[in-house]
């Protein structure tokens, strides 16, 4: 039961991490830069579907519609203001830059939104179900499905439709995209609003089982950020599966040997597992060039 | 009673208390108002100053906040009625981010460049024992408001300037297990403590009790404020053969816990700390919040006394975004803040001077103030510099939003 | 240079001198100032001198924290505790560095942070000894016999180890692990040639870096007299690297600047209360916008490099310099049966040869026979599947790391070249090995007429091939090679870089040359040995090979070719389609483009021909937009376009089918080509593109099997076909080709021009660049001829075809020797 419970709770927060991670692979993909400001974008699709939908009683469907919207142009603003700026020069500062943008949207969001947690209610996780003797919150199920369907459906974006084949292009050899005709340019922005809008969706489904909180986005950017690095930052579902990995040995360490060394444990196997796999679990090694 | 009155303009009151809605507009006054008053000094010999280290953002943003409403109150009263030594007394905030590194520089700036007469401490235990030596050499005197520390207080200093208006956390486990055994018969307890200073101070207060009572723990459990799933440690104790779990957490990791407790089926007694008290616990944990029994020090809900009623709407008229009780969260640090602000009025009338050594005798002088939380009578001296004793602590619950003594 | 220490004692001098009046919170400030130089002048070390970014080192200056926090509530006086505290650090550093050293770039950033968060739950669960997460209580300020220190003391403390982590710094940077810190952060690969090995120099980093770091910590502790982990936040560590990335990396007052800056302008927020933060974060970010190199980045952008005149070194330093350079024992390289294969492709096999040390052996062959990969594999950057390297009867150096090749006497250029960009001409050699003397002797020796001080990357081209040879000397070398050292100079620079050659072999050492330039090779060459697809296929003296016919059926093409010239002359407009007046582009400082003057009419198919370097693939990068900005009007079809990005270019009509044909690897043949109607006007539906990409395949009659295929798996003959099949689903009213015979076999030459030529028929305008002049003539109308960026004559094919001129610039006049 144990055990049920702690593979069902790892593969939730797993989907969640992987989707947020796949934001970072999104952008980095494109553009090469780490978005240090993910985790607020998490927040800020918990919080605004908060505030759009109980605070201002929206019915759901818009409200979940226009937070999209919005965490989108989140992620245009990112990218024009946090990141072009340093990129298009080639200075890394962009990291600095994005690290100090989270900062001020928590903080901003700490005075618009409120300084203690909220509830967003959900039916599909108020009443547990019983599997195999473990209590779980439909939501719980569903977050895995929700997760693997997008990163699916992202997939089948990128290779079916002729918009996903040019961002392809743009990842795969930028000059190339660039004399087909390709704005490789709005190409990046455009990769900012989608990973802003995945780490949306991930704070939308987490809310109910979590809180809403100005500050929730922190934890979820860091260990997210892992499971980027670990999946191999160029491989989109290699993300995903590092997601899942992630939450599970999450899940089972606390589990089998109580909560203290939960990080420890968990960090130490990022720095070993890079150590041994340069580019990650899943992640191809560049052919070197003289 | 004295209505809340508005307050002389001090430097950086602007972003507290100033009703403008917009945050634009509150950023830009607050800029502007810094600029102005940086370029010209305020006439600072026309008021007396006490100074707030606290948490004002991140996590404990909350408890910061709840602070600050309990001293802006007191302090309003007391100038309302003339101010103390004919001065009015002004509050300079600072955010020390949960960072005793933070906390020690600010204390050291309130102390040597705003020349503060006492100054209060945040919800953080680390940043006021970080403080604490600094205050006793600097002989100025410092007051916990919420920081339940043991040492905090007893902290060994031969001239002792901290004082506390809060719960401690041993006499707080101590109560908590007496309450467990008279209520639950628990015979074998099991600990969930959030992950933080303040969970392992109560692991060690808590242990400790038990031992005093003769009893096995059936384990101690942690967890972190971002954590989503309490069930593999919940199920830990529950198969160690758990019989009452012990609560210390934030009101958002509590609900987290109560709900693990819910999707288990796991009905057992839950005795917790004052944590949840701190916010909407039954809107985040569910009808299931209400079983949780908490130790409080003061609660607005139900009948309140015609003091509580005053503070009450003073909170209400001064701070529009309050509407319901549900809003004047956590009622401790209101609370406590408001009592030790009028003690320290206290104190530096019966010393008659605003110099440190003198005010803390003024401390012991207090004879007996009629105050928010109770009656003090001879609230400290120098061997007991803790207003608040084992026999403040109630039990309450929340009934729906409202906190409700325990029957 | 005696001023930077003394102005270090003096800043510190008045920083006590202003600490004795102070009072106890500004000397506190004062403290943690100095504590945050400390770290910061330690992270320049890692970040600014060796390029590695850490996102942990809070996690450092926590344990340096706690070493001396717990040694001193044990009685162990501070300043025993303290050189305890800085080697723990250091060493834990040193430790990191093993799994930080194999990743880099993000991976490299979560490995810090990973460790950052460990030492933080460390900390909380280590109980017994740390506190556990209520810390350290009572930490005893240090004493010295029997004075215990005050706040004044601590700030002296602190402004004493920030002065002297200063002057660390100041003589680390100049010292020559400095500047090989800086040489592996500038070109991991010219390190390696030159014998340093990156993964120790980087360890090093890391470990004095850390050291740094603990020393501010350890003096942390008790100047809070409390610590616990809270007092060290993750945000701390982007606070120290900001402070860093503010006053500049790798400058040596910069922490200075940072230090002041993340430790005062909080204070000076403090009374903004809960909106600290929020404006503290606010301001970051506008102090990022105005800097982001750093204020010394700023005030870089205003200061000019002094030139300083050049001494010309006397005769006899001259004639010590020959016998320096003369290596005691000459030994010959023999490259023995060598061969390498990537992903089943054969990139060299059976190469087999000697360097004769006093003689240049040159290797040539069309690009791609594998002349780089045989240097690669000789230099250490490529393990081979096969053979052995040996100097002389020396150990097997197959196989062996780049830098034990460099060490062994085997040094090398590049064909981009491989300097330190960031230092100055005169480190660059000397981190060669070369002392101050002999390097400005070496420099003379080169014929480098240019300042000492000068940045390498602020050198002009041709300097930088020569700094690059004088570095390579500066190792004292027995074997030196060089991969195409004339590529992209001028006519004279190249007879002057030949006689240079000429004289190095002269000296005794042997050098290995690869190069296109066969004047050059001609010239000065006593063995040549000539690849194709791998494999030798000639060697012999200048004159053995040069009559060679399979050597010039590999370097002119045409002889198998079924390529021929138009049967009917064309006749169609004669307005221009794309047009190029007094065009002028470049890379750098000097142009390499300068009033170019072509234009291509509808229909015509027009080669633009020249040596290597002669700027071809940069006037087809400067008119499709790659290369901006340029000088000078470019036309297509009316519109002025020489301010155009290349995608509204490509909208305008224009494609351009790259070097290297550049597909998109993981993309389905079919979808490369799709992709190839991004730029199309007409927008045509899906049913339309099909039947379009049907009659396209009806052309390229290889890619109909591998439609399903992914790009990166195909040959490069078929590459090449799916290159020219993208450009022309775009329906481009013109579609230039650089270099499609590039790398291909000969057959694949063959079917390649046979496609051109029927494009030529049907109409399609065409600008063609390749090497191979005599086949591209075949095919083209017109012709324009470039040298060294001019262009020097054009005419029509026939015109152009018969000329010896022509002849000379690609396989160097006959009568040269």
């Amino acid at each position: 039961m144990l055990i049920v419970s702690a593979i069902v709770s790892g593969l939730s927060l797993g989907a969640m991490y992987g989707l947020i991670a796949l934001g970072y692979h999104v952008t980095y993909a494109v553009s090469s830069t780490v978005n240090f400001s993910q985790g607020s974008a998490v927040m800020l699709g918990a919080v605004l579907l908060y505030t759009l939908w109980i605070t201002l009683g929206w019915p759901l469907g818009p409200a979940v519609a226009a937070t999209l919207v919005l965490a989108a142009l989140f992620g245009l603003v990112v990218e024009r203001l946090l990141v072009r700026p340093f990129a298009v020069r080639g200075s890394n500062a962009w990291l600095m830059a994005t690290v100090a943008g989270g900062i001020i949207l928590d903080n901003a969001a700490m005075f618009l939104f409120g300084k203690e947690p909220r509830s967003l209610p959900s039916s599909l996780a108020t009443s547990p179900i019983h599997v195999f003797g473990a209590g779980i919150y439909p939501l719980q199920l569903i977050i895995p499905v929700v997760g693997v369907a997008m990163a699916v459906g992202l997939q089948i974006l990128l290779n079916r439709t002729t918009r996903g084949k040019r961002l392809l292009a743009v990842v795969q050899n930028p000059t190339a995209a660039r004399l087909m005709g390709i704005d490789v340019t709005r190409t990046i922005a455009v990769s900012f609003a989608a990973s802003a809008v995945l780490a949306a969706v991930a704070g939308m489904l987490i809310a109910p089982l979590f809180s809403v909180s100005s500050d929730m986005g922190l934890v979820f950017g860091i260990k997210a950020f892992a499971v980027a690095i670990l999946g191999g930052i160029g491989s989109a579902l290699g993300v995903m599966a590092a997601g899942f990995v992630y939450g599970l040995v999450e899940a089972l360490v606390t589990s089998l040997l109580g909560s203290s060394y939960t990080q420890i444990l968990v960090f130490s196997a990022v720095i070993v597992a890079l150590a041994l796999l340069p580019n990650g679990l899943f992640g191809r090694a560049a052919v070197k060039k003289v | 009673m004295a209505k809340p009155t508005s307050i002389p303009q001090a430097r950086n009151q602007v972003g507290a208390t100033a009703p403008v809605r917009s945050f634009a507009r509150r950023v830009a006054a607050a800029t502007l108002g810094a600029a102005l008053l940086m370029a010209a000094p305020l006439r600072a010999e026309d008021t007396i100053k006490v100074g707030l280290v606290a948490a004002l953002s991140g996590q404990s943003a909350k408890s910061g906040e709840a602070v600050t409403r309990g001293l802006e109150v007191a302090i309003g009263e007391i100038n309302a009625a003339g101010g103390v030594l004919g001065k009015k007394i002004e509050l300079v905030r600072r955010d020390d981010e949960s960072n005793p590194a933070k906390g020690v520089l600010a204390a050291r700036e309130l102390v040597q460049k705003e020349k503060v007469v006492a100054f209060f401490g945040g919800i953080d235990t680390p940043v006021s024992l970080a403080i604490v030596p600094f205050a006793n050499q600097a002989k100025v005197p410092f007051i916990s408001v919420w920081a339940a520390g043991t040492g905090i207080t007893r902290n060994g200093a031969a001239e002792n300037y901290v004082f506390r208006v809060s719960a401690v956390d041993q006499l707080v486990d101590g109560a908590m297990l007496d309450y467990a055994i008279k209520k639950y018969k628990t015979a074998k307890p099991g600990l969930m403590l959030i992950n933080n200073p303040w969970g392992e101070s109560n692991e060690k207060g808590l242990k400790d009790a038990s031992e005093a009572h003769k009893l096995t723990l059936a384990g101690a459990e942690k967890f972190d404020n971002a954590d989503v799933d309490m069930v593999p440690q919940l199920t830990r104790l529950k198969d160690a053969g758990a019989d009452t779990i012990f609560l210390v957490a934030n009101v958002q990791p509590a609900a987290q816990v109560v709900k693990s407790l819910d999707r288990m089926g796991w009905n057992v007694p839950v005795v917790s700390h004052w944590g949840p008290a701190g916010g909407r616990f039954t809107e985040l944990g569910g009808p299931s919040a209400e079983k949780v029994d908490m130790v409080q020090t003061f609660s607005f809900s139900g009948k309140l006394s015609p003091k509580g009623e005053a503070v009450l709407a003073a909170l209400k008229s001064k701070y529009p975004q309050i509407s319901s009780l549900a809003d004047v969260t956590p009622a401790v640090g209101i609370a406590n803040a408001y009592d030790a602000m009028h003690m320290v009025a206290l104190a530096i009338a019966k010393a008659g001077t605003t110099d440190g050594p003198a005010v803390r005798k003024g401390f012991y002088d207090i004879g007996s103030y009629d105050g928010l939380i109770k009656r003090y009578n001879k609230p400290f001296s120098p061997e007991n510099q803790d207003a608040l004793g084992k026999d403040d602590y109630i039990f309450t619950h929340f009934q729906g939003a409202e906190i409700v003594p325990v029957n | 240079m005696a001023r930077i220490p003394a102005g270090i004692a003096i800043g510190a001098a008045l920083v006590a001198a202003f600490a004795f009046r102070a009072e106890s919170y500004t000397l506190f400030v004062i403290a943690l100032i100095g504590l945050n130089v400390v770290v910061m002048v330690g992270l320049n070390i890692l970040f600014g001198l060796t390029g590695q970014v850490s996102l942990g080192h809070v996690g450092f200056y926590a344990i340096g924290a706690y070493v001396s926090g717990v040694l001193a509530l044990k009685g162990v006086n501070f300043f025993a505790a303290l050189p305890l505290a800085i080697l723990v650090t250091g060493a834990l550093g040193a430790l990191l560095a093993l799994p930080a050293l194999r990743v880099s770039g993000p991976y490299l950033a979560m490995v810090t942070i990973a460790f950052a968060f460990i030492v933080e739950h460390g900390l909380i669960e280590w109980r017994d000894v740390t506190g556990g997460a209520n810390g350290l209580i009572g930490i005893l300020a240090p004493s010295l016999g029997g004075f215990s220190f005050a706040e004044r003391e601590m700030a002296l403390l602190s402004t004493a180890a920030a002065a002297l982590s200063l002057l660390g710094f100041w003589l680390l940077s100049r010292s020559s692990l400095g500047a090989s810190m800086r040489a592996v952060r500038d070109s991991e690969v010219a390190a390696q040639s030159i014998g340093l090995n990156p993964v120790s120099v980087k360890a090093l980093a890391f470990a004095f870096s850390a050291a740094l770091t603990g020393m501010a910590g350890a003096i942390f502790a008790p100047l809070l007299s409390f610590i616990s982990p809270g007092s060290f936040p993750f945000f701390q560590s982007i606070l120290f690297l900001f402070g860093v990335v503010l006053g500049g990396a790798g400058s040596l007052f910069g922490p200075v600047l940072g230090a002041a800056v993340v430790v005062w302008l909080p204070e000076m927020l403090s009374d903004f209360a809960e909106y600290r933060l929020l404006i503290f974060g606010l301001l970051l970010l506008g102090v990022l916008w105005l800097a982001p190199d750093g204020v010394v980045g700023l005030f870089a952008r205003f200061r000019r490099p002094v030139a300083r005149p050049v001494r010309v070194p006397e005769t006899d330093q001259q004639a010590q310099l020959d016998t320096q350079l003369r290596p005691s024992r000459a030994l010959p390289l023999r490259v023995d049966n060598i061969g390498i294969a990537f992903g089943g492709v054969i990139a060299a096999a059976n190469v087999t040869f000697q360097a004769i040390p006093g003689a240049v052996t040159s290797l040539i062959g069309p690009n791609g026979a594998g002349k780089s990969t045989v240097l690669n594999i000789i230099s250490g950057f490529y393990a081979p599947d096969t053979g052995t390297i040996r100097l002389g009867e020396g150990d097997d150096l197959a196989g062996a790391a780049a830098y034990r090749v460099a060490r062994s006497g085997v040094a090398r250029t590049y064909q981009t070249t491989q300097l330190f960009g960031s230092l100055s001409v005169m480190d660059n050699v000397r981190l060669g090995g070369a002392d101050a003397d002999s390097a400005e002797a070496l420099l003379a020796f080169v014929g480098y007429a240019g300042g000492w001080t000068v940045r390498a990357n602020d050198l002009p081209h041709v300097d930088r091939r020569l700094v690059e040879i004088a570095r390579a000397l500066a190792t004292r070398p027995r074997v030196l090679l060089l991969d195409e050292p004339a590529a992209g100079l001028m006519r004279a620079d190249k007879d002057a870089l030949g006689r240079l050659l000429r004289r190095i072999a002269d000296l005794g050492i042997a050098v290995i040359l690869v190069e296109h330039d066969m004047t050059m090779v001609m010239g000065i060459s006593d063995h040549i040995v000539v690849l194709d697809a791998g494999k030798p296929i000639a060697a012999g003296t200048p004159s053995q090979v040069r009559d060679n016919p399979a050597v010039i059926a590999a370097y002119l093409g045409g002889a198998q070719s079924r390529a021929r010239g138009r049967s009917a002359p064309l006749k169609g407009p004669r307005d221009a389609v794309l047009s190029a007046l007094r065009l002028t582009a470049g890379y750098g400082a000097a142009p390499v483009l300068t009033d170019v003057e072509l234009e291509v009419c509808p229909g015509e198919l027009v080669a633009l021909l020249g040596a290597n370097g002669a700027g071809k693939s940069t006037a087809m990068k400067a008119l499709s937009g790659l290369l901006r900005p340029v000088s000078g009007d470019i036309v297509l079809k009316n519109v002025q376009v020489a301010h155009l990005p290349t995608h509204r270019i490509a909208h305008l009509g224009l494609a351009l089918v790259p070097e290297g044909r550049q597909v998109f690897p993981e993309l389905t043949v079919r979808d490369n080509i799709l992709l190839g109607a991004t730029a199309r006007p007409d927008r045509p539906s899906a049913e339309t593109l099909q039947k379009e990409l049907d009659a396209l395949l009806a052309r390229f009659p290889r890619l109909i099997d591998r439609i399903a295929s992914r790009a990166g798996l195909l040959s490069g003959g078929e590459q090449q076909m799916l290159a020219i099949a993208r450009g022309l689903m775009a329906k481009p009213d013109i579609l230039l080709l650089d270099e499609p015979s590039l790398g291909l076999a000969p057959a694949m030459i063959a079917e390649t021009f046979d496609v051109l030529v029927e494009l030529r028929d049907a109409g399609v305008t065409i600008l063609l660049v390749d090497q191979l002049a005599t086949l591209a003539l075949t095919v083209a109308d017109r012709g324009y001829v470039l040298e060294s960026g001019r262009v020097v004559k054009h005419g029509t094919a026939a015109e152009l075809s018969g000329d010896a001129d022509l002849e000379a610039a690609y396989l160097g006049a006959k009568a040269a020797r």
